[in-house]
């Protein structure tokens, strides 16, 4: 459905936002994950025709997107990071225009889908006074408007509470079979539960695409526990690569990724948080003997 | 319907209601209407709308449409432009501008979809404005309304500028170095240029190709009255006439045939900037519109700024030193300087206007010019926290929340005073009139730029205010002592010094409640 080949952008003065990247994707939930400045947003804007890559082509159903950019357009669903509304409108309103600039002309496909988000009881409210999940959950209405084929949301879940990241997830989830969703995050939690493949960036360049089961076998022996003293928890804080810990009366109860097993750590199954940390740290440091 | 002009209408009627919407244009539209009621004066009180050749205009349709409209041109060409150029932007901001750049819309459609917004919504606000005018007529008529005489004298003058100031408004924003506070100082003088280019040419009879591009309608204006009564004597506005003169009754503009190609040509050639508009329009490329918000690093002020950066680095630290403690004293001193790091051409202006104040031999002579640069500097002091989202930060510091007006009065004040330090010290020698003048004119500036800035959030709208009135005073060259508000002609009096000086306490006024009542809101 969509394949992109060897695309880079580079910016002015010579930095690279996104370097060589090239995936091949079919239908499904595919997580985005990566930190901060990984170049995840610059693909998906890529992707979404908004920028040009400096090199490399993008095909959508075989048609070279970078010259022919409406082909996708037709069949593309968008929401970008940070989304803003137009505080004035109506939910109804915003909808609606945004339903015109795709060339959807149906009221009811409008209705449809603020229903399916679950704003039909507010769709006459202005949308400035939304929380950030209603507004994420209008955001998302507008992307799936013209029922597109593709559909890119960037950062959806930043700075929604969690009962409304759980409600986005499910948003998300039931968007459909036969459909590719790109979904942009660095929160693991986010993908762990929907996405059929996750492809990890880190500075601007693919580190993987897989499944997530194969990113969790990969990560198999690499992750340990222990249980360390405050003292020895401070010390090891900076160097080791811990994917989460927990302060018990026996003292920190940590779990962190690394290759050899030292001391009294005991290796455990990995999850997707541990296997994301794994790739983003192949070099990470072993423990130090307690 | 086809789908381009679904598009079109779509974009044009959001943001209709977006503007009209939002309690500033209503607060705009029923000022306007009050404003009506004052322009439009009471014969009785010896004041009068129109005066041809001294003699009043006796109130009919005609009379009252062509003074109205003329009144309505200046509104639309001069403000309209600073009220609608934000449309582009607003999509850059909200960032629902990249989910338009993801749709197969094309950008010629966006771009006239705001086009047509602009259009619709200027064409909108005027109909408001005459309609209250013709009220006007009902209230204080001497004749019956014709509607349609009416709508003629509006249709005949408004239309070009209408279509100027909503195309230029949809360049300059596709323009990255014109999208700022340089294109709203450049629009002003652009506006201005061709207003005083045509009515010259009008005047003197010279260059015919002048009146395609008279949008403001003076020209026409100007010829017709020429025409039809044999004088360029006319005063739009209210003021008093001469009760010896017998009243005149005008019919109104009409259009003759030598004049039909030109107000269509004035009418079509500003949208032949709209294809320029969309050749350097950046349709939402993040890379694009970064380089817009970040453009000081790429047009020539920018690479200038860059260049004075080292100095300014070391000024900055030597100014920075008086800094200590967490007085409000010392905020304000911190927020002066600021204001240099951000803009360090501001220090060349500054060394330049003190140079130039000892150089001349009239030192008061290089004041209008030392004002305006200033105006320019100080003109987003207030309003930049705000759109750089830095407010919340400011408001947990101490004291800045309650005595935000102080801070940025405190702060203007001290740019304002190290502007003009060099012409105040000339001014001691020349009297204590000429010296209270200057100083209560550089405190008027001051205040009002911070009352603007509290009160509307928005720079434009000092900017704006202030270049209309230095461009009156300029032109006035001191004729009216009362707008010699900061002594540039010597003709200041007393009276002009409390006049500013009591403006400026109640702007900080107005600024203090509004900030308060904000405050109180949230």
């Amino acid at each position: 459905m969509l394949k992109i080949e060897a695309v880079s952008k580079k910016f002015r003065g010579g930095n690279y936002g996104v370097r060589d990247v090239s995936l091949e994707l079919k239908s499904g939930v595919i997580g985005l994950l990566g930190p901060n400045g990984a170049g995840k947003t610059t693909l998906m804007q890529m992707i979404a025709t908004i920028t040009r890559p400096t090199s490399g082509r993008i095909f959508f159903h075989e048609v070279d997107v970078v010259k022919r950019p409406n082909e996708l357009r037709r069949r593309l669903g968008y929401l970008p990071q940070d989304f803003g509304v137009y505080d004035n409108l109506t939910a109804l309103e915003f909808l609606s225009y945004f339903a015109a600039l795709k060339g959807v002309h149906s009221k009811a496909r409008v209705l449809e889908l603020l229903e399916s988000v679950n704003l039909h009881s507010v769709a006459h409210r202005a949308v400035g006074g939304f929380s950030g999940g209603m507004k994420q959950r209008l955001g998302i209405a507008q992307a799936l408007i013209n029922d597109p084929q593709l559909v890119i949301v960037d950062e959806p879940t930043a700075g929604l509470d969690p009962e409304e990241r759980v409600r986005f997830r499910n948003v998300l989830s039931e968007i459909g079979f036969g459909k590719l969703v790109i979904l942009s995050t660095h929160i693991v939690s986010d993908i762990e539960s929907i996405a059929t493949q996750i492809a990890v960036m880190k500075e601007g360049r693919l580190v993987t695409l897989a499944a997530p089961e194969e990113l969790l076998r990969a990560a198999e022996g690499r992750v340990w526990k222990t249980v360390l003293s405050s003292e020895e928890f401070e010390r090891e804080r900076t160097t080791l690569k811990i994917s989460s810990a927990v302060r018990r009366p026996d003292g920190v109860h940590i779990r962190f990724v690394g290759s050899q097993p030292a001391g009294g750590a005991t290796a455990v199954e990995p999850e997707l948080e541990d296997a994301f940390l794994h790739l983003m740290n192949r070099d990470a440091p072993e423990i130090a003997a307690k | 319907m086809n789908d381009s002009f679904r598009r079109i209408t779509a974009i044009v009627r959001a943001d209709f209601l977006l503007r009209f919407r939002r309690p500033s244009t209503l607060i705009v539209f029923l000022l306007l209407s009050a404003f009506a009621y004052v322009w439009v004066p009471d014969p009785a009180t010896g004041r009068a709308l129109l005066q041809i050749n001294g003699q009043r205009a006796i109130y009919n349709s005609a009379a009252l449409g062509m003074a109205t409209a003329s009144v309505g041109m200046i509104f639309v060409g001069l403000f309209g432009f600073y009220v609608i150029s934000n449309a582009i932007r607003r999509d850059v901001v909200t960032r629902c501008g990249l989910v338009v750049a993801s749709t197969s819309m094309r950008s010629t459609e966006y771009l006239a979809g705001k086009f047509l917004g602009n259009v619709s919504f200027l064409f909108t606000f005027l109909g408001g404005f005459m309609l209250s005018s013709m009220v006007m007529l009902l209230v204080r008529g001497e004749a019956r309304l014709e509607p349609l005489v009416f709508i003629q004298q509006y249709l005949l003058l408004t239309p070009p500028a209408i279509v100027f100031v909503s195309a230029v408004a949809v360049l300059f924003e596709s323009i990255p170095w014109l999208s700022g506070k340089l294109g709203d100082v450049l629009y002003f003088f652009l506006w201005m240029a061709m207003l005083g280019i045509v009515i010259s040419q009008e005047a003197t009879g010279s260059l015919s190709w002048g009146r395609y591009f008279d949008v403001s309608g003076f020209g026409f204006m100007i010829d017709r009255m020429q025409t039809t009564l044999h004088t360029e004597s006319i005063a739009i506005g209210a003021s008093s006439f001469d009760p010896a003169k017998a009243p005149m009754v005008f019919n109104g503009l009409t259009l003759s045939p030598e004049w039909i190609v030109p107000r269509i040509g004035s009418i079509l050639w500003p949208i032949a900037l709209l294809p320029l508009a969309a050749f350097f329009f950046h349709r939402f490329d993040p890379v694009r519109t970064k380089q817009t918000s970040d453009k000081a690093r790429r047009n020539w002020i920018g690479r200038f700024q860059m260049l004075l950066k080292p100095l300014s680095r070391r000024i900055v630290r030597l100014l920075m030193w008086p800094t200590r403690g967490h007085s409000l004293g010392s905020a304000i001193w911190i927020d002066a300087v600021l204001t240099l790091t951000l803009f360090p051409l501001a220090l060349v202006a500054l060394v330049g206007c003190a140079i130039a104040t000892v150089a001349l031999e009239q030192p008061q002579s290089v004041l209008p010019v030392v004002f305006l640069t200033l105006a320019i500097v100080v003109s987003d002091v207030v309003t930049r926290d705000r759109r750089g989202a830095t407010l919340p930060i400011i408001y947990v510091s101490p004291r800045l929340r309650e005595n935000l007006v102080w801070w940025k009065l405190g702060s203007t004040c001290v740019l304002a005073l190290t502007f003009c330090a060099a012409p105040l010290a000339m001014a001691v020698s020349a009297g204590g009139l000429r010296f209270g003048a200057l100083f209560v004119g550089i405190i008027f500036v001051a205040a009002t730029a911070t009352a603007l800035g509290v009160i509307t959030g928005n720079p434009k709208t000092f900017i704006v205010a202030f270049l209309s009135f230095w461009y009156v005073v300029v032109n006035e060259r001191g004729a009216s002592p009362l707008l010699d508000f900061a002594g540039f002609y010597g003709t200041a009096t007393t009276q002009t010094v409390l006049l500013y000086a009591m403006i400026s306490v109640i702007a900080i006024v107005a600024a203090h409640v509004a900030h308060r009542w904000r405050l109180a809101q949230s």
